[in-house]
């Protein structure tokens, strides 16, 4: 086992070595490194050729045709145009969006910009599960309800959001649907035709690709008009200027190729991992697991933690890369407000962990990972006051 | 490779490591309690002190929070043998900032340690409220 064990997959995932492989191909000389823009010769029409292929392997895992995708620099790009974008463009068909309060920060920065802009947005409290009922989200539906966006997984606990009942519910309303996929993407079904998902942000870095590469799918019948965030070269159809970078799409592409060929086969496997490890972590008095019990993606796993410090307890884990709260926030200090929505106190939401599996996890970092934190556990509740009775 | 965490100095690493003055004294008429914080705002510590002679003998603590804040309460532990009750009653958090390179944003948790001595002192023995 290596020195440190990565149990923080949902933050970024190890790049697969066939992805890396991929990527090489168009970095050095002899390589695809052309401008795929460039196609008025024979190496700027192979990196086209190459990031073409790759815009295929991502509308492959997601049921999209190759035309819906545009490249972006990752998720958080991809929410901005799909939010942005969309509202900018159809603003006169209304004013209103509805999100959820456990959304990523790339979708409420981005709703809060909105709101800077006129717009009226709705912020969903979940179940203390985590989980959005779609009939809340019709509840909140108005005559002048432009856009809905609901993430599929949610980053810290994992629930699962039931997108396709809701994309469902948004198509026979004529409501635009965005959903961030971040994390869900690669490691459970998603299809845009059956989920009647209008926008779909996308990543590489969760599935073992690169960081700084993702998509936006956006729906092409009938077209769906956005006002780009980026000005330029009019790239991607004139949404996302700038160079192509053909080493990064080709990533992107690789990781989501292999994503589609093994997600059936690892889900089961870091499924099992991520029940092997709340079964040990379930065995320490005051664990409690955050979020729906069943309906969760298979690689990430949140456990509130009582009668000790979230920073220490971190702190007395350096065998274990995790996390404590949001990955995105764990500098502020502040208690996780996607585990506060949920109705968590302040105290278990700052000692909770997230702790998150991957491709590479194993059986024995899982095991390992038992027992440090509970080890950890009993040596900072061996030194703190009796809680109150 | 192993990367150091920056956020904690040499101090604070070196104590978190042993933890030592953590626990409890047997209970006595010698014995005086001082408690303060609230876990539900991330901090909470009791001092246990021995008293002897005017002067402190011994100290224990028994703590909930931060890396910086036990390891402040395990660095009081070892100040505070020998100290008087008038010392206890002006013992000021900042020695402890100092030590352990406590960053402003803990300097409340260490307020907390503050008042922990000071309600100690409270319990001198002699100054009219119990020992345990």
């Amino acid at each position: 086992m290596s020195e440190v064990i990565y149990l923080d997959n949902a933050a970024t995932t190890a790049v697969d070595p066939r992805v890396v492989e991929a990527m090489l191909e168009c970095l050095g000389p002899g390589g695809d490194y052309a401008n795929p823009s460039a196609v008025g010769h024979e190496p700027g029409r192979r990196a086209r050729a190459r990031v073409e292929q790759a815009r295929a392997e991502v509308a492959g895992l997601v049921g999209a045709d190759p035309a819906q995708v545009i490249f972006t620099s990752g998720a958080t790009e991809a929410d901005n145009l799909a939010l942005l974008g969309a509202a900018r463009f159809h603003r006169e068909r209304g004013r209103h969006v509805v999100t959820s309060r456990t959304e990523h920060p790339a979708v409420l920065d981005a709703c809060r910009q909105l709101e800077r802009e006129g717009f009226d947005v709705t912020y969903l409290k979940p179940g203390p599960d985590g989980i959005v009922e779609p009939a809340q989200v019709e509840a909140a539906l108005r005559a002048d309800t432009l856009l809905v966006s609901l993430m599929h997984v949610n980053n810290e606990i994992g629930v699962v959001q039931d997108v396709g009942a809701v994309g469902r519910l948004c198509r026979a309303r004529g409501v635009l649907f965005h959903v961030d996929a971040a994390q869900g993407a690669g490691k459970l079904p998603l299809d845009v035709e059956r989920d009647c998902i209008d926008l779909l942000a996308l990543t590489a870095h969760k599935v073992h690709g690169p960081k700084g590469v993702g998509a936006l799918c956006v729906r092409r019948e009938p077209r769906l008009g956005l006002v780009p965030l980026l000005h330029g070269g009019g790239q991607e159809r004139g949404l996302r200027s700038g160079t192509l970078p053909t080493h990064q799409i080709v990533g992107l592409g690789a990781a989501f190729r292999i994503a589609a060929a093994e997600m059936a086969a690892d889900g089961a496997r870091i499924a099992g991992l991520r029940d092997r490890l709340w079964q040990g972590l379930a065995g320490i008095a005051g664990v409690a697991l955050n979020g729906h019990p069943t309906r969760r993606a298979p690689g990430i796993l949140s456990v509130a933690v009582d009668g000790v410090e979230g920073e220490s307890l971190l702190y007395e884990m350096p065998q274990l890369a995790v996390t404590s709260g949001s990955a995105c926030a764990t500098t502020s200090g502040e208690p996780s407000y996607v585990l506060r929505a949920l109705g968590r106190s302040d105290r278990l939401a700052q000692s909770s962990l997230r702790l998150s599996l991957g491709r590479f996890s194993t059986t024995a970092e899982v095991d390992f990972a038992v027992q440090v934190i509970t080890s950890a556990v009993a040596r900072l509740r061996s030194i703190a006051p009796l809680p109150p009775a | 490779m192993t990367a150091v965490d920056l956020r904690y100095g040499d101090e604070v690493r070196r104590r978190m490591a042993s933890l030592a003055g953590a626990g409890t004294l047997a209970p006595g008429p010698d014995v005086i309690v001082g408690q303060a914080g609230d876990r539900e705002r991330g901090a909470e510590v009791i001092l246990q002190l021995r008293v002897a002679v005017e002067q402190v003998t011994e100290a224990r603590f028994l703590a909930f929070g931060c890396p910086h804040f036990l390891a402040a309460a395990s660095w009081l532990t070892e100040r505070l043998p020998g100290a008087s009750r008038e010392e206890l009653l002006h013992w000021d958090w900042r020695d402890a900032a100092a030590v352990l390179a406590v960053p402003p944003a803990k300097f409340g948790r260490l307020l907390t340690l503050q008042d922990a001595v000071r309600a100690a002192a409270a319990n001198w023995p002699g100054s009219g409220a119990g020992t345990v």
